[in-house]
């Protein structure tokens, strides 16, 4: 149901070696709706994200996932749970086709075998193809990955994490350096995959991109969270834009 | 003459099967192993002694050297792979080292140095096949069957996953694969398959010893997977051919003194890696070199 | 008083072990270059100095220096003939590291070949033992050993602290930008770091070579200790590398105590193993690292 808490952060913090990556931040994300994270380098982004995907413990506070806790468990079992992420330099499967690599992205089972028999089997492939369709790749379904355009890329990046039927996903600088054209087409793809219940929580630097995708903006700087709402309200306010750009005291 | 080239035939056979099989974790999962020799010795001493203490046939010599070479190679997967792939290299290379000071003290069981002799002629189902054609056939029924069922692993979910694990690890782990669990799963594959080709090897000669286990042979098993090239199934059989036959050609070499046959060889292997990851990574026969990436963000 | 003459041979070796280990450990921590061709430097140096030093009779200082020189060379000519191709393509930890495995490979082979398969010791007064206490023997090139071994250690922690290319060195692992960023070329400090991890282990290889003797397999049994000390001491860490190397040592001769000489090799898996399951990041590794 729209609205509803998919996930929480409350007062998590980071240590590196002195250094506070993340410093007590809490919010929520919310189903059906997408959040950006924004704010300028260093700010502890990548870091968030990583203790939300379990790739990193956070010294305090708690992380939850569909009112249950996620804190400690390893990775793997948290995107099981339908916690999905890319990464900024995408991590495709390189010598794998396109095919493969949407097609492995619905088979988390470690055995020598999916279980679920012919019917999860016919709803894998089904998964598999409407990813495919999505993101325009169909034609490309034999090419392997390291052979895409950058664009091409990008959409794979994508239509993986859309077969693996995750219901967060975690984009990492999605779409940078696509052109418009492309970056239309990226937004239509992730606005469809919102309408049909997916909750998008997106790490993006430019602005334009985040004013046209944003349902909520979350400004985190230092590893503080400094401020969360509207895109309208955040976008338009002075002391933000300040620190964003860089214009900051000694 | 036609004894030798069934001797030959029969040899490169058991190597195919090992080179298959290490072609599995190194070629389709990226685990470097440095260990398949101890998987072949422990195929093959458990054979000879199923076969010599307890009359057992072909069938189920084979089955016995597959499990147990399986729980081991589970005892060496499990710690080692929870952590990065230089870990499960170093391991490896431990595990091959300790292995071979245990089958030349472990007197009782593996006959220490001097080895086992005297294993019976094979029986499979029923019938003699110590005869060498027949025995030829059953090798080549055995790489054949595993060859089979390799094939269907990699095209299988299972085998996906373990390309994906190749490619890039953190991404699959993203996905929810159980990483560490995908790669001990491959391991015991390869692991017990490779006892197959020791079981072989332990009724086709009737005696083993350590010799045959130690670290040049796991050498030469990488040698053979990455001449004739990885991540396909028929690359690891041509390095095979290539590398079993490379002794036969150099003893028509006459410059060459006969004690240092073995030391130019071992020569040749080490050149042929170096040369090939500069120039052809993808070995002889493999599926050609892959493009450079075009253009990644910028 | 055995245990105590146990303990002794094993500072000796742990100390032999300790240079070797911190090259490779040198070499690995800052070019994230999985060098398994590193005992072969071992294994080089060693046989130039008996060569030399034995066979044609060169006064020890000349044969050191050939040897270091020959240990440097092979550093530099692996980083510049074969790691830096590879590394321009298709540079997996794959190809790297059956590269490197190919060289070890050849030279262990190409040794046997040349000088021989048997056991070569250099004949000297200094490993000749002297009754210290009763029961208790030392030979000088013990003290030797460990002395050299605290002074080499000592000036690469200087080198690695204060100057620039140390410094480099240290970030090139973190960060090949930032190199950049002292005035250095990330490819000149990834040569610096090969001769001079490759260079570090002659006092060990000349000792091994006055005391145990040299095998062609030697360099093999080196590679597995530096290898499994770097694990032990943390991938990362050069102190980390140099106590694992004396630890190994000091288990490989204590081991003695108890079981046949044949199983030594046996202990060093048996710590390595250890180690792997119940801390993995080693005694001073970043726990990251072990991920």
């Amino acid at each position: 149901m729209t609205g509803d808490i998919l996930f929480q952060a409350d007062n998590i913090s980071k240590t590196f070696g002195g250094l506070k990556a993340v410093n007590d931040v809490s919010f929520a994300l919310r189903a059906g709706i997408v959040t950006t994270l924004v704010g300028p380098n260093g700010a502890g982004k990548t870091t968030l994200f990583n203790a939300m995907t379990g790739h990193l413990v956070p010294d305090q506070g708690s992380v939850t996932f569909l009112g249950k806790s996620i804190l400690g468990l390893p990775h793997w079992k948290i995107a099981r749970l339908g916690v999905g992420r890319t990464f900024q330099d995408l991590k495709l499967f390189s010598h794998m086709t396109v095919l493969e690599n949407v097609t492995t992205a619905t088979e988390s089972g470690s055995w020598l075998w999916q279980t679920g028999g012919r019917a999860a089997k016919a709803a894998r492939i089904e998964r598999v193809e409407r990813a495919l369709e999505a993101t325009q790749l169909v034609r490309r379904r034999d090419t392997r990955a390291v052979d895409l355009s950058y664009a091409e890329r990008k959409f794979l990046s994508i239509a993986r994490i859309m077969a693996s039927g995750a219901r967060l996903w975690l984009l990492d600088e999605p779409a940078s350096g696509l052109d418009r054209s492309s970056y239309d087409r990226f937004l239509t793809v992730l606005r469809n995959e919102v309408t049909s219940g997916v909750t998008i929580c997106i790490i993006e630097h430019n602005l334009d991109i985040v004013q046209s995708i944003s349902d909520r903006i979350a400004f985190l700087d230092q590893g503080k969270l400094l401020a969360e709402g509207e895109p309208k309200t955040i976008l338009s306010d002075p002391a933000l834009a300040a620190i964003y750009f860089g214009e900051r005291g000694p | 003459m036609s004894t030798y080239i069934i001797s030959l035939a029969i040899l490169i056979g058991i190597n195919a099967i090992l080179a298959v099989t290490l072609n599995f974790i190194l070629g389709y999962a990226g685990i470097f192993s440095l260990a398949h020799a101890i998987f072949f010795g422990i195929g093959a001493y458990t054979a000879a002694i199923a076969a010599m203490k307890f009359g057992a046939d072909f069938t189920v010599a084979t089955a016995a050297g597959m499990v147990i070479s399986g729980v081991i190679s589970l005892a060496l997967a499990l710690p080692a792979l929870r952590v990065r792939g230089e870990y499960f290299v170093a391991a490896s290379l431990g595990l091959q080292m300790l292995a071979v000071t245990v089958f030349s003290e472990w007197k009782s069981v593996t006959g220490g140095i001097g080895g086992l002799i005297g294993i019976p002629p094979v029986r499979f189902l029923g019938f003699d096949v110590s005869d060498p054609v027949l025995f030829l056939g059953l090798t080549i029924a055995c790489l054949a069957l595993i060859m089979i069922v390799i094939r269907a692993l990699v095209r299988s979910s299972f085998g996906r996953s373990l390309k994906a694990i190749r490619d890039d690890e953190t991404a699959a782990s993203a996905l929810g694969k159980n990483v560490a669990l995908l790669k001990t799963l491959a391991v015991m594959v390869s692991s017990s398959f490779a006892a197959v080709a020791g079981s072989l090897f332990a009724f086709y000669l009737s005696f083993i010893n350590v010799e045959s286990f130690v670290l040049e042979v796991s050498v030469q098993i990488i040698a053979m997977v990455i001449i004739g090239g990885t991540g396909t199934l028929l690359g690891p059989v041509i390095g095979a051919v290539i590398v079993l036959l490379l002794p036969a050609l150099l003893t028509y070499l006459p410059y060459l003194p006969p004690t240092e046959i073995g030391s130019i060889q071992q020569m040749i292997y080490g050149l042929a890696m170096v040369l090939l990851m500069i120039f052809r990574p993808s070995g002889l026969w493999g599926y050609g070199q892959s493009q450079d990436r075009k253009g990644d963000a910028p | 008083m055995v245990l105590l003459q146990l303990f002794l041979n094993g500072l000796q070796l742990g100390a032999i072990y300790a240079l070797t280990a911190v090259g490779f450990s040198l070499i690995f921590g800052s070019t994230k270059i999985f060098h398994v061709a590193h005992g072969s430097a071992f294994a080089i140096s060693g046989y130039i100095y008996w060569w030399l030093a034995s066979k044609l009779g060169v006064p020890w200082p000349i044969a050191t220096l050939a040897a270091v020189i020959a240990a440097a060379a092979f550093g530099l000519l692996m980083e510049r003939f074969i790691y830096r191709p590879i590394q321009r393509h298709e540079a997996s930890f794959f190809t790297v590291f059956i590269a490197a495995f190919g060289v070890q490979l050849f030279i262990q082979n190409l040794i046997g070949t040349v000088a021989g398969r048997g056991m070569e010791t250099v004949n000297t007064p200094l490993s000749r033992s002297v009754e210290i206490m009763d029961g208790l023997f030392v030979a000088p090139i013990s003290a030797i050993s460990i002395v050299v071994a605290i002074v080499v250690f000592t000036a690469l922690s200087y080198f690695l602290g204060r100057t620039h290319i140390g410094i480099a060195m240290r970030a090139l692992s973190e960060n090949p930008d930032l190199v950049r960023v002292f005035g250095l070329d990330p490819g000149r400090v990834a040569q610096y770091a090969f001769v001079i991890g490759s260079a570090v282990v002659v006092p060990g290889a000349i000792f091994t070579a006055m005391t145990a003797g040299l095998n062609p397999a030697i360099g093999t049994h080196v590679m597995l200790v530096s290898l499994a000390a770097t694990i032990v001491g943390g991938i990362g860490s050069v102190r980390g590398a140099a106590c694992g190397g004396m630890l190994l040592g000091l288990a490989e001769n204590l081991a003695y105590w108890k079981l046949d000489p044949q199983w030594s090799e046996a202990v060093t898996f048996v710590v390595l193993f250890a180690f792997i399951v119940f801390r993995p990041s080693g005694f001073f590794g970043s726990p990251t690292a072990a991920r």
